[in-house]
């Protein structure tokens, strides 16, 4: 572009030197002063066209600048991408708890296993009010505060023993009390009219119902909690033992069975005794069969000794220990004469 | 109740086992853990018991205070189908994780209304269902 023009420039000024050169000279040449138009007419041209040279440029500087900030935004954009990315991975995922996340799948006859195990303490027994006035408050017809009242419930479970539909037994006995009806049963039942003529008297209703203005607790009475394990444990404390690894009933057992064991071994050692006694005393015995034996083998001999000149058949020296058997019983007969001495 | 000093340490931080057949739990006096801390939990629904254990300022005791955190496992399966006394014991239990309730519990007319209107209200919940 700057050759283009400073060729158009200097075809300019050759032009105009040629036209000075003639015009000082003082011949002026026509085709000198059209040169000189023609060359400055291709300036200007040259000069519009660097004009709009100018302006590419400066477009495609601007265009650069934007490409250079659009890449710079895009770098930015991807850094923070990528530092998010990171943070993302760094942060440690909340764990919830497995109590909250898991379902525990229970069958509906376990939940009604549950609600009969918890009924007897979250519902108070036919006839408890615990002091809270049941009459005056939300029942609003009569049939509601038939089937609401405590005394109801209460006459449905003795009147309708019989079968499982009490809510039918207990809609017949408030409409006609029939003469077949348990006395109790139909003057517990507050009838539509309610009349007060088969009320029993406020005296008497303890005396129908046990459960008269007795308490019911939602919680376990400190009675309880006194004869519970924790008191058992205490008490075990107290006294000294440690209850770790410490079964009362294991203790019992095993003191049951040192018991016995101690019984087991006395017996045996009495049954010993007596065997031992028994061998001593047949000990004995023999010997003093014995000795008998032998003294009467003597006193024989001496007597032999005193019938000097005797002589002894053949026969009665073998049938001497055959008499001599009776014999061991010779001191019985002396106890005999002693006694009949007596 | 032991008075003994306890310490945060000497508790076990995990829940006892739910009890089987085949359990060979450790017993302490005759009773294993689960049950002690059964019986323990259930009667932390007595409010005369709660403003007993206050009288003896275990409630004011970091070790009792983490035990009473760490009895909430009862809130949650499988415990929770073992407890009988669900309506105060879960209640006070749940209050009990409160520093002020902790503090008020020592109240005698607090635990005389607690006890009131736990009567009052285990009759009146049922008239309601039914009306």
């Amino acid at each position: 572009m700057d050759k283009k023009l400073d060729a158009s420039f200097e075809r300019v000024e050759k032009a105009l030197a040629v036209l000075i050169d003639s015009m000082t000279k003082f011949t002026p040449s026509e085709k000198a002063a059209n040169d000189v138009v023609k060359a400055e007419r291709e300036l200007f041209l040259g000069l519009e066209e660097l004009e709009v040279h100018q302006r590419n440029v400066a477009r495609i500087k601007q265009l650069k600048q934007e490409t250079e900030a659009l890449d710079a935004q895009t770098k930015q954009t991807i850094s923070a991408l990528w530092e998010m990315r990171k943070e993302l991975v760094a942060v440690a995922p909340t764990r919830f708890s497995p109590a909250k996340e898991e379902k525990y799948p229970f069958t509906t006859q376990q939940l009604l296993d549950y609600a009969r195990r918890i009924s007897r303490n979250t519902l108070p027994p036919p006839g408890v009010t615990n002091g809270v006035d049941l009459s005056t408050a939300a029942p609003t017809t009569p049939d509601d505060q038939a089937a609401t009242g405590p005394n109801a419930s209460f006459a449905t479970s003795i009147g309708g023993g019989g079968g499982g539909g009490g809510g039918s037994g207990q809609g017949t006995a408030a409409s006609t009390p029939a003469p077949g009806v348990q006395d109790s049963f139909v003057s517990q039942v507050p009838s539509q009219s309610q009349t007060g003529a088969t009320e029993l008297p406020v005296h008497l209703k303890p005396a129908v119902n046990p459960l008269e203005n007795a308490p019911f607790f939602t919680f376990p009475t400190i009675d309880r909690i006194r004869s519970g394990a924790l008191a058992q444990y205490q008490d075990l404390i107290n006294r000294g033992i440690d209850p770790k690894n410490y079964d009362p009933e294991e203790e019992e057992r095993r003191i049951k069975q040192e018991e016995q064991d101690r019984k087991d071994a006395e017996e045996r050692a009495r049954q010993e005794r007596e065997e031992q006694d028994r061998r001593m005393r047949e000990e004995r015995e023999r010997m003093a069969r014995e000795r008998e034996l032998a003294r009467q083998q003597q006193q024989q001999q001496e007597g032999g000794m005193d019938r000097r000149g005797s002589v002894l058949a053949p026969g009665q020296a073998g049938g001497q220990p055959a008499r001599a058997a009776p014999k061991q019983f010779t001191f019985l007969d002396e106890d005999d004469d002693d006694e009949d001495e007596d | 109740m032991a008075s003994e000093p306890m310490s945060i340490g000497s508790s076990a931080q995990d829940p006892p086992p739910v009890p089987d057949a085949t359990s060979q739990e450790p017993k302490y006096g005759g009773h294993t853990r689960f049950e002690l801390e059964l019986e323990f939990v259930q009667a932390l629904g007595n409010p005369e018991y709660v403003n007993y254990l206050a009288s003896r300022k275990f409630l004011q005791n970091p070790a009792f205070v983490a035990y009473l955190d760490y009895l909430q496992y009862w809130t949650r399966p499988p415990y929770l189908q073992y407890i009988t006394y669900p309506t105060s014991c879960l209640k006070m239990l749940e209050l009990l994780q409160v520093e002020r309730f902790r503090k008020d519990i020592l109240s005698p007319n607090l635990t005389h209304a607690l006890v009131t209107e736990g009567m009052k209200a285990a009759v009146e919940w049922h008239r309601e269902s039914l009306s």
